[in-house]
């Protein structure tokens, strides 16, 4: 008898064991990949259907990626909701346009958001997978903010230039001749300025270095372009990094003399100063609807093809777009999509929502403030690309 | 019988799974920062950049900002940390002592996103004002003090976390010293002390325990994130004074590791950065131990 209850003691033990080690081996290795689940339900639909848009689909996909594109989306997921009736749900995650690249690599996701288009690696990754498209939804900027008590906002007048000057750390106080030069009839104090930038990856960093890089050859030698980069102005003491747009408005009010740049929708919201900007052609341009709509008319030329690489022409090459009007640091956010999924359903979702966002989703009470709309000619690269959604 | 042998089954199992855990956290850090180590070797320590663009990647400033802010945060919630133990015991009428333990164990259990952001915009204006600038201006000759301050920086993390840290330290403080047999309190009493040589005559007997609550505490000072990575500047600079910006490992892995999966490196080099901070941190904590029973075997 105690003989057999030792046995049961030992086996018991060894189940135990065996069953912790397991699940320890389990968590380990999923969590160098950490998988999010695409869970995909779908209620009353069989294989094969035909023509999608004449049956009730219904089902989930998932998205996640730039933050920056975070509050329109949701915007647009909770419309679709509504407008189908709680058919179709979109879930989108704002884990940053880099894990967004990274997660959409895994396969993890329906479709990543992101501010740059897809890297090259990736995209010829992909090639060979049945290839990926890629298309802008909507338009953002980054505005200059400055916290000089004397200065009201609008009037400070800056060129691409000097702002990389000061981020590289060469003009340092306020009354700099060549400040001093761009606006005659401003009395600048002198004062060090204290250059804030984001300290967390971010493709608002992305959009804003390339375009320095385009506008001064010492920023594309010494730093490029990327989601962070080593900022020279922080090696002399003058720089500070804020966590997110919060951080970079918070430290620019606490500190007097400063300069930072926003996503545009932000600094009008904390009532950050902006500053003026200089465009190719010379004009000193604020992001106003006209000025960002100006931009974008002069990018439908060099836009590629959904299913085309991107990369070496966004956002290095679109900044500082030519045009008497246009704001110079505007940008694309861009949708990515594989070409091929195995689930029908999940493709004729896609596109579904996906239509809705190019046509519907543009129009004003759909578009979130600071966010601008699409012109109808870059609408059509996606809506082109959407096309050759397939199944296998 | 039977009953016992489930309960220690049971038991074995709950120890085995959470030896596994740890063995399980080394490993991992262990291996996913390899590609780091065997690209760059020890200069991944003893750099001072942190690059992306080229994928440049080392880890020296945020390793003494972390040891400088942490620093800054015992020296100010030790002192801190014990007199409120001393007071909610010794000091307060005995009505006013669960309500001054509650909201201590309350301090303890906030959300450390709350204290990033009150320390944001409330804290470092505050600290900047009163505090960083008078320093600066009169104590400026003083190499601690030489950088011209702005609010976030490392000293205003330091002070953070030291108000992060102080329910920590003092709750392990508070339950030592209530563990003091009343008869040693009784014996000081009848030979006379006072009240203040009574304390001291018990806090000199939980020395162990006071050194065990500061170093728990510093523990949770070396690995806080979100708050710091608020307030601490978040530059990646050789610190030269305590007003300096600076990072600390744990603020650049809360920064960084969003994006770091658009790199190559990044991931192994942030795994790196932590691989760091946990020898750091169980050097210190061994430092600690063989210390503590120094004093222990002296006393």
């Amino acid at each position: 008898m105690k003989m057999k209850a030792n046995t049961k003691l030992v086996l018991t033990t060894i189940v135990v064991i065996a069953v912790a080690v397991l699940v320890s081996i389990f968590a380990l290795s999923s969590w160098q990949t950490p998988t999010q689940q695409t869970t995909a339900t779908y209620t009353a639909t069989t294989e094969t259907t035909p023509t999608p848009t004449t049956i009730q689909l219904s089902g989930m996909i998932n998205g996640a990626g730039a933050t920056f594109l975070n509050p329109q989306m949701q915007a647009w997921a909770s419309k679709f909701y509504e407008l189908t009736g709680g058919r179709i749900q979109v879930n989108y995650q704002s884990i940053g346009s880099g894990a967004g690249q990274a997660k959409f690599r895994e396969g993890v996701l329906d479709f990543a958001g992101s501010d740059p288009p897809l890297k090259a690696d990736i995209y010829n990754e992909f090639k060979d997978k049945g290839g990926i498209i890629q298309f802008p939804v909507v338009i953002g900027t980054i505005v200059i903010v400055h916290n000089i008590p004397t200065v009201e906002s609008g009037k400070l007048k800056l060129t691409g230039e000097v702002v990389a000057k000061i981020y590289l750390g060469e003009i340092i106080y306020w009354d700099d001749p060549e400040i001093k030069a761009l606006n005659p009839e401003l009395n600048l104090p002198h004062e060090k300025i204290i250059a804030v930038h984001r300290s967390d990856g971010s493709g608002t960093t992305r959009v804003f270095t390339a375009y320095l890089a385009k506008v001064s050859k010492d920023w594309k030698d010494k730093v490029g372009s990327d989601f962070t980069v080593a900022w020279p102005v922080d090696q002399l003491g003058n720089g500070v990094g804020g966590k997110g747009n919060e951080g970079v408005a918070a430290a620019v009010k606490q500190n007097l003399y400063s300069i930072g740049y926003v996503e545009t929708a932000y600094a009008y919201e904390v009532g950050l100063k902006v500053a003026l900007i200089q465009n190719r052609d010379g004009n000193y341009v604020l992001p106003t609807r006209e000025a960002v709509e100006s931009a974008a008319k002069t990018l439908v030329t060099v836009l590629p093809r959904a299913y085309e690489d991107w990369s070496h022409i966004f956002p290095d090459e679109t900044v500082d777009a030519p045009g008497k009007e246009s704001y110079p640091i505007t940008s694309f956010s861009f949708v990515i999509l594989r070409q091929v999924y195995d689930d029908p359903v999940k493709v004729a979702i896609l596109k579904e929502f996906f239509q809705w966002v190019l046509t519907e989703g543009q129009k004003d009470e759909n578009i979130v403030k600071g966010y601008e709309p699409l012109p109808p000619e870059v609408s059509m690269v996606g809506l082109e690309g959407l096309k050759l959604l397939r199944t296998t | 019988m039977k009953s016992g042998r489930i309960f220690y089954t049971i038991l074995f199992f709950f120890v085995f799974t959470s030896l596994l855990i740890v063995v399980g956290v080394v490993t991992s850090l262990t291996v996913t920062s390899y590609p780091i180590f065997s690209r760059d070797g020890l200069s991944f320590i003893f750099k001072s950049t942190w690059n992306p663009v080229k994928e440049d990647y080392s880890i020296l400033p945020a390793l003494l900002g972390t040891l400088i802010t942490s620093a800054i945060a015992i020296s100010i919630s030790t002192p801190l940390a014990i007199s409120l133990a001393v007071f909610s015991i010794e000091i307060v009428p005995s009505k006013f002592r669960a309500f001054i333990n509650n909201i201590s164990d309350l301090m303890a259990s906030l959300p450390s996103v709350i204290y990033g952001l009150w320390g944001l915009y409330v804290l470092a204006p505050i600290l900047h004002q009163y505090v960083m600038m008078p320093l600066h201006h009169y104590l400026g000759f003083i190499p601690l003090f030489s950088t011209k301050p702005i609010p976030t920086n490392l000293f205003t993390a330091g002070v953070l976390l030291a108000i992060m840290i102080i329910p920590f330290a003092s709750s392990v403080i508070r339950e030592a010293y209530n563990a003091v047999p009343y008869y040693l309190k009784e014996a000081a009493y009848s030979l006379g002390m006072t009240k203040w040589e009574a304390i001291k005559t018990m806090l000199g007997y939980i020395k162990s325990a006071i050194f065990a609550g500061i170093f728990l505490a510093l523990g949770r000072a070396m690995g806080e994130t979100m708050a710091v990575a608020m307030v601490v500047g978040n530059t990646f600079t050789f610190p030269k004074s305590l007003f300096d910006m600076g990072y600390t490992i744990s603020s650049l892995i809360a920064n960084q590791f969003p994006n770091a999966e658009a790199y190559n490196y990044m991931i192994p080099a942030l795994y790196g950065g932590a691989f760091i901070l946990f020898i750091v941190g169980l050097a210190i904590n061994l430092a600690g131990l063989y210390w503590i029973k120094k004093v222990m075997i002296k006393s």
